[in-house]
């Protein structure tokens, strides 16, 4: 069914609501079976075939393999290496590239990728073209792809303008529960309580096992995650809320999350909405693209939602070593130059306790989970 | 994101070219290429990273011109330089031109219209591009990542490349000067029914002129002849005085008609060229190049034009048409 096709809502920023699945059918209904297919490879076409839909002559589709060539847009041989500029180029990009590079040169000792590029191109790369195994895991051809940036919640002031975010591919027929699974938050591996008297009895869940309620907002209308016993309905506070009084926000719902895919989905691209887990963990979500899936796009059904980009965080090192990540943080410590100080396992107990491991001096000791920790 | 340095001025000096080359043959298009040798823009010391950034903002910026509002020309141009870049890139896997599906349908068009014409290479062109999958078909050109602090980037892309903006004319178009037309003479025959005199409506009924329709015609006309002028007018200034400032190209453009009209608004462009532009703080103030000559019918209601629609002046009016 053929509905406007999506438009801008806010000129260059964000777009009027549309229904995911009915975009995926509009581009199906007006494309053909050679648009769509994944095939890797596509058989060269017959001169016939080319005359027949031109309205030409088959001597004239022969005649346009040859002028339309790629050829004839290389020019001679003398430019076959790309990493060279040529001396004489009319084009104004080269030599401003080139003074540019040659700048770098100037000042740059060793010009080679850090680690955080290297990282960031082989997020991007890894998975491209990847066909799996086994053939059900293939994604089907007409599936829609979504590109969503996921916020991580503010935790530094540094962060207060560019808030970093991780992006993450999803096709349109997964669950919103898949994606809900496939974001990695540190808030879910805080692990509560003082352990300054126990040490070595920090317990064994954290606390995306304790609290597993989670919700999308999407619209007006509210995602829960009801999967478990324990989820409860995080929305319901809000919904309570706007329908005390009359707020201006309409008809806010609240439906189960594990029932909708992203093509149930009526949103709209680059206007941000929300995620929210552990009661009071808050992330920002803005779909930024939704296209047709490609053959060179991965095809493995399985490796989706997939991570394509994240933000690299420096991981707070233990104040002792330097070397080792944080995993204590202590308050009121006596015995630490800082409130709040941060020490790795090692450093902590051979400051804080005796061999016998005793508890010396004063101090507050809560297990400490680096929001680095998913580099 | 921000742009590629450069590579406009080098994409519309292709363009440009291919447009005074006044054709559409690929030939000639991969001429023009060749000679600038074209293919070395994505050369240079790149990692694979950067390198896939800076072909996927190229492809955008070329996939542009492909759309409307401009001129065929540019288009098909635009078609050529889009296989031109999507074929010799360096990435690998190739990044893919983007459309939209608003923009689908009058690419189709565009398609159906180079077949029609018999524009066989760009048709094939265009075929041959689809066939290899370079495209990536998607909900909206670009990504859209909510930006609102970035500055959204105002290009400027020149005024020759594009039509002719065709308000008027894709207003009042002949389908609506028909059943205006039809309207009209209704009305009359009924105003003819509740008069005295049979034959002809009463004075008293006499509220617009009779041949209102005629000269609404008749100013379209004019208006589309004076966009052809204007256009000419444009591109022999730009040739003598290099304009880059739109105010100035405003009062150019004013001028139209005789030689006579053409040498005072040069005088007068050259006089007022010195205008002292207002300080930041008062930039909303910006000092105003009224032109002198007298205003045009366009604004004014087509009852009162008739008379001076002979001898149409060039106009600044900003009012919305009136239509008592």
């Amino acid at each position: 069914a053929a509905g406007a096709a999506p438009d801008y809502e806010a000129a260059e920023l964000y777009t009027r609501v549309f229904r995911v699945g009915a975009l995926g059918r509009c581009w199906r209904q007006r494309l053909g079976p050679p648009d769509l297919s994944l095939a890797a490879e596509v058989a060269a076409e017959a001169d016939a075939d080319v005359a027949a839909e031109l309205g030409c002559a088959v001597e004239t589709a022969a005649e346009l393999r040859g002028v339309c060539s790629i050829d004839m847009l290389m020019s001679s041989d003398k430019e076959k290496d790309p990493d060279v500029i040529p001396e004489d180029s009319s084009l104004l990009t080269l030599r401003i590239r080139k003074k540019a590079l040659e700048k770098r040169e100037e000042t740059i000792i060793v010009d080679r990728a850090c680690r955080q590029e290297t990282l960031a191109y082989e997020m991007e790369s890894h998975a491209i073209g990847k066909r799996p195994d086994n053939p059900t895991d293939l994604v089907e051809e007409g599936e829609l792809l979504l590109t969503l940036n996921i916020f991580y919640p503010v935790i530094f002031q540094k962060h207060k303008d560019h808030k970093p975010y991780q992006t993450v591919l999803v096709l349109g027929s997964q669950k919103l529960t898949e994606l809900r699974d496939s974001i990695s938050c540190v808030s879910d591996l805080q692990i509560g309580g003082e352990f300054s008297s126990q040490p070595d009895q920090a317990p064994e869940h954290i606390s995306k096992d304790l609290y597993k309620s989670a919700f999308f907002y999407f619209e007006g209308i509210f995602y829960n995650d009801r999967r478990y016993p324990e989820c409860r309905d995080l929305s319901r506070t809000i919904i309570e809320w706007s329908e005390s009084h009359d707020r201006g926000y309409g008809n806010l719902q609240s439906v189960k999350m594990e029932d909708y895919t992203f093509n149930d989905l009526s949103l709209k691209i680059g206007f941000p909405y929300l995620f929210c887990h552990q009661g009071n963990c808050e992330h920002i979500i803005i779909i930024t693209d939704i296209r047709l899936i490609h053959h060179d796009d991965c095809l493995d059904r399985k490796l989706y939602p997939l991570l394509i980009k994240k933000h690299w965080l420096c991981t707070r090192k233990c104040f002792v070593c330097k070397m080792y990540t944080a995993r204590w943080v202590t308050n009121k410590d006596s015995l630490a130059p800082e409130d709040p100080c941060f020490f790795c396992d090692v450093c902590f107990r051979m400051l804080h306790y005796d061999v016998e491991g005793n508890k010396l001096g004063e101090f507050l000791a809560y297990p400490y989970v680096d929001p680095g920790i998913f580099n | 994101m921000s742009s590629v340095p450069g590579l406009q001025a080098d994409c519309e000096e292709l363009l440009g070219a291919f447009q005074e080359a006044d054709t559409v043959r690929f030939e000639r298009f991969a001429e023009l290429w060749r000679e600038r040798r074209f293919h070395t823009i994505f050369y240079g010391r790149i990692r694979a990273l950067e390198r896939n950034k800076l072909t996927k903002k190229t492809l955008e910026l070329a996939q542009q011109y492909f759309l409307p509002p401009y001129a065929f020309q540019i288009r098909v141009g635009a078609l050529y330089l889009l296989y031109g870049l999507y074929s010799t890139q360096l990435c690998q896997p190739k990044q893919k031109i983007r459309i939209a599906l608003k923009d689908w349908p009058e690419i189709q068009r565009f398609q159906q219209d180079l077949i029609d014409s018999q524009h066989y290479d760009a048709a094939y062109i265009f075929r041959t591009l689809r066939l290899s999958r370079a495209f990536h078909f998607t909900a909206m050109p670009k990504l859209l990542n909510y930006r609102t602090k970035k500055k959204i980037q105002e290009n400027e892309f020149k005024e020759e490349f594009k039509d002719p903006s065709n308000r008027v004319n894709s207003l009042i178009t002949n389908d609506v000067l028909e059943e205006l037309m039809n309207i009209h003479d209704h009305y009359q025959k009924m105003k003819c029914v509740i008069s005295a005199d049979k034959s002809q409506p009463d004075k008293a009924l006499s509220l617009i002129k009779d041949e209102f329709v005629v000269t609404l015609k008749d100013i379209t006309l004019e208006h589309q002849e004076w966009q052809q002028n204007r256009m000419k007018l444009f591109l022999n200034a730009k040739e003598t005085d290099e304009i880059s400032n739109k105010k100035e190209e405003g009062i150019l453009l004013e001028s139209e008609g005789s030689e006579r009209a053409n040498a005072l608004a040069r005088i007068k462009y050259r006089s007022y060229s010195a205008v002292v532009e207002a300080s930041k703080s008062r930039r909303h103030r910006q000092v105003k190049l009224e032109s002198s000559e007298s205003g045009s019918n366009y604004g004014k209601s087509p009852n009162r034009s008739k008379k001076n629609s002979r001898r149409p002046q060039p106009a600044r009016r900003r009012d919305s048409l009136e239509v008592k």
